[in-house]
């Protein structure tokens, strides 16, 4: 082969890249995400609870509920096999379920946290429960999802709830704590009634651009610079292909619960003040007793280190523990460094508090 | 043949990359001149960087030398690059002061990139070290613009009209499809809403038998439900008897009221003698002073034996 022949096969694989590049550029991206063994086994309107099939034999009788956040879909934390938080605790004898909000339509704009931790939280815990055969369970909030996680404890301490673990979950929505967001959802300068008035449901585009423009460098320029990298060093692609696929797959966050989340959170931080009422139901954090593990990033732009912080000053449980890591908001849930960190602490936690 | 053997040979990877930012460039341009005009140029920021492409092209084909070297040609374009956004930025096209900012990173990038030796032919490979070079300063001048309260308040004033805009279209559009008597987003809703609720009744019979087989709910046995019917109508044995009690009382009541309404009758005669026996002492006392004066023979025979008219009419009435 001559050194012509060579140039040419450069200027084809070349060529060929530039082809995969542009075409994840204009089709969004491809990915098989979620894919641990998984049946439904409740659904309620357009929420699904998942039951992941064991892989080995079930070594600790405490199931795990995964709760997620309403604005983005819920298979970041099954991204895809070899990277997903849920495959890792199945394959280590953890009975392991998830409650999958679905995605709203227009008919649910009203839904309120009042339907989701009241109502279908109970239900999908009474389910797990029974499928699991147990008494007690650990639920696990994920950014906001641990949010809602945090109000239900406090509603509902005591049995069967055993174990609270908070991913980056907001609690303190202080201004000086919430960056960015604090000055955005100012009362000044965002009216969410108007808005939920407007949309009904508040497109996922939208917020995910508010929550992209946070870091818009870095991820309206970085993330393609990388995945042009990627391709041209001839990189595997898969987790960035999965990754990017989760951050464009936002969902339309319902009407009532927007309204609620800037106006009693982020705008009044009724959270920390113990003011926020579920149906005439006040959401006491000092009644949440139970043993409680709380992750937060350093790095993390959407849920700040103090605002996670701040709950363990908050609940009265004896067994407590702030774990911190040195990572972004999405960054320590998958990757490397979460393989090596994160998971193994969850694992290491649940262990000591499954038995 | 011969020009499509010449089409099939070998490339030089040079000419190869300037043909691919030739035509590249030209795409783009023709794209952005297109919507010139018709909108607001939301490319504002991409046209210095394709027209400084353009002029670094020019100025490849105007060397003399026919080849290039890398360094060469990543210098012109940043000289074109930084011309031609020093020109906008003069035209008075950086309200945010953007561009000030931009040209003295660019400054900076030049000096880290040039100053590092070899640089790269390849185009991305350029635009990565430029990007690794640049990223963090530019982050943080973004970082700084949109964390401020001027821009923030235009957001938000952008926010508020473009919602306005969206309220006022989706009203108008269901008001349209209304009248034409098609069904909206807004009637399939309702229609999903009572189907949801109905799922929510659904849900609650689903909870009930779950509680059943949990046994948090006792079933009823037959033995539960015969003990059940004989206590029924032992019940019901008891609630007859109090009936027929209650039929007597009935009939007491009913004696009640008459002896009432004897009682009130004879009140009535008692008034009724009240009253003679007042009129008949009067005319007594009439009849005394009359007889003193002149008794007459009936009433000096029997004086009480058949009383007043009054009194007689009385009596006739009891």
């Amino acid at each position: 082969m001559t050194s012509e022949d060579d140039t040419q096969l450069d200027i084809e694989s070349n060529l060929r890249k530039y082809k995969a590049g542009v075409q994840i550029i204009f089709e969004g991206a491809r990915a098989d995400t979620g894919q641990t063994p998984k049946e439904i086994i409740w659904t309620k309107n357009k929420a699904k609870l998942y039951h992941y099939k064991p892989t080995v034999e079930k070594k600790y009788p405490v199931p795990i509920l995964l709760v997620y956040a309403l604005i983005n879909r819920p298979y970041v934390l099954d991204l895809m096999p070899g990277n997903s938080l849920v495959e890792y605790l199945v394959n280590r004898g953890f009975d392991v379920f998830m409650l999958d909000w679905g995605i709203p339509g227009d008919e649910d704009s009203n839904l309120a946290f009042e339907n989701y931790v009241l109502d279908y939280m109970p239900r999908a815990v009474k389910k797990v429960l029974r499928t699991a055969h147990a008494e007690e369970f650990t639920l696990l909030g994920y950014c906001m999802g641990g949010t809602m996680a945090a109000m239900y404890a406090a509603l509902f301490p005591g049995k069967p709830l055993r174990n609270l673990i908070l991913m980056t979950a907001p609690i303190d929505f202080t201004a000086e704590n919430t960056g960015l967001y604090g000055l955005w959802t100012s009362e000044k300068y965002l009216n969410p009634d108007h808005m939920a008035e407007a949309f009904g449901n508040i497109p996922g585009d939208l917020v995910d651009t508010g929550n992209r423009l946070v870091k818009p460098v870095t991820n309206y320029v970085g993330s393609y610079v990388t995945m042009w990298d990627r391709i041209l060093q001839g990189k595997p692609m898969d987790t960035w292909l999965a990754m990017n696929k989760w951050v464009n797959d936002g969902i339309p966050f319902p009407g009532a619960t927007f309204r609620q989340w800037i106006r009693e959170f982020y705008q009044q931080n009724k959270l920390v003040k113990g003011e926020i009422r579920l149906r005439g139901m006040r959401v006491d954090l000092s009644a949440i007793n139970c043993a409680v593990l709380n992750i937060a990033g350093k790095k993390d732009h959407i849920c700040t280190l103090p605002q996670a912080e701040a709950t363990m000053n908050l609940i009265s449980s004896v067994d407590k523990e702030f774990f911190v890591l040195d990572a972004g908001h999405v960054g320590l849930l998958t990757g490397s460094d979460a393989k090596k960190f994160l998971w193994p602490k969850i694992r290491s936690w649940l262990e000591l508090h499954s038995k | 043949m011969a020009e499509e053997s010449k089409a099939q040979g070998p490339v030089n990877p040079l000419d190869f990359w300037k043909q691919w930012s030739e035509t590249s460039t030209k795409m783009w341009t023709n794209v952005l001149e297109g919507s010139k005009g018709t909108f607001v140029d939301p490319y504002g920021l991409y046209r210095p960087w394709l027209k400084s492409i353009e002029l670094a092209q020019e100025q490849m084909k105007a060397s003399t030398k026919g080849t290039i070297n890398p360094t060469e040609f990543w210098k012109q374009w940043y000289e074109a690059a930084t011309g031609a956004w020093a020109k906008a930025a003069e035209m008075g096209g950086d309200p945010l002061g953007l561009t000030a900012q931009w040209l003295e990173i660019m400054e900076e990038n030049r000096a880290k990139i040039f100053s590092g030796g070899t640089v790269p032919a390849d185009p991305f490979t350029f635009f990565k070290q430029w990007y690794d070079a640049s990223s963090d300063t530019w982050a943080k001048i973004v970082g700084d613009i949109i964390g401020d309260e001027k821009f923030v308040e235009k957001a938000s004033q952008f926010m508020e009209s473009y919602t306005s805009y969206y309220m006022a279209t989706r009203r108008a559009n269901e008001n349209y499809f209304r009248n034409l008597q098609l069904p909206t987003r807004s009637d399939l809703a309702r229609v999903v809403k009572i189907i949801v609720a109905l799922e929510e009744k659904v849900d609650r019979l689903d909870d009930a038998l779950d509680d059943i087989e949990d046994g948090n709910s006792q079933v009823a046995t037959k033995d539960v439900i015969t003990e059940l019917e004989g206590r029924l109508s032992r019940v019901e044995k008891k609630l007859d008897a109090i009936s027929s009690v209650l039929e007597k009382l009935e009939i007491v009541e009913k004696l009640a009221k008459h002896t009432d309404g004897m009682e009130k009758k004879l009140d009535k005669v008692l008034e009724a003698f009240a009253k003679n026996e007042a009129k008949i002492s009067s005319t007594a006392t009439k009849v005394d002073v009359e007889a003193t004066r002149k008794p007459t023979r009936k009433n000096a025979r029997n004086p009480k034996a058949n009383g007043s008219k009054e009194e007689v009419e009385a009596k006739q009435t009891v």
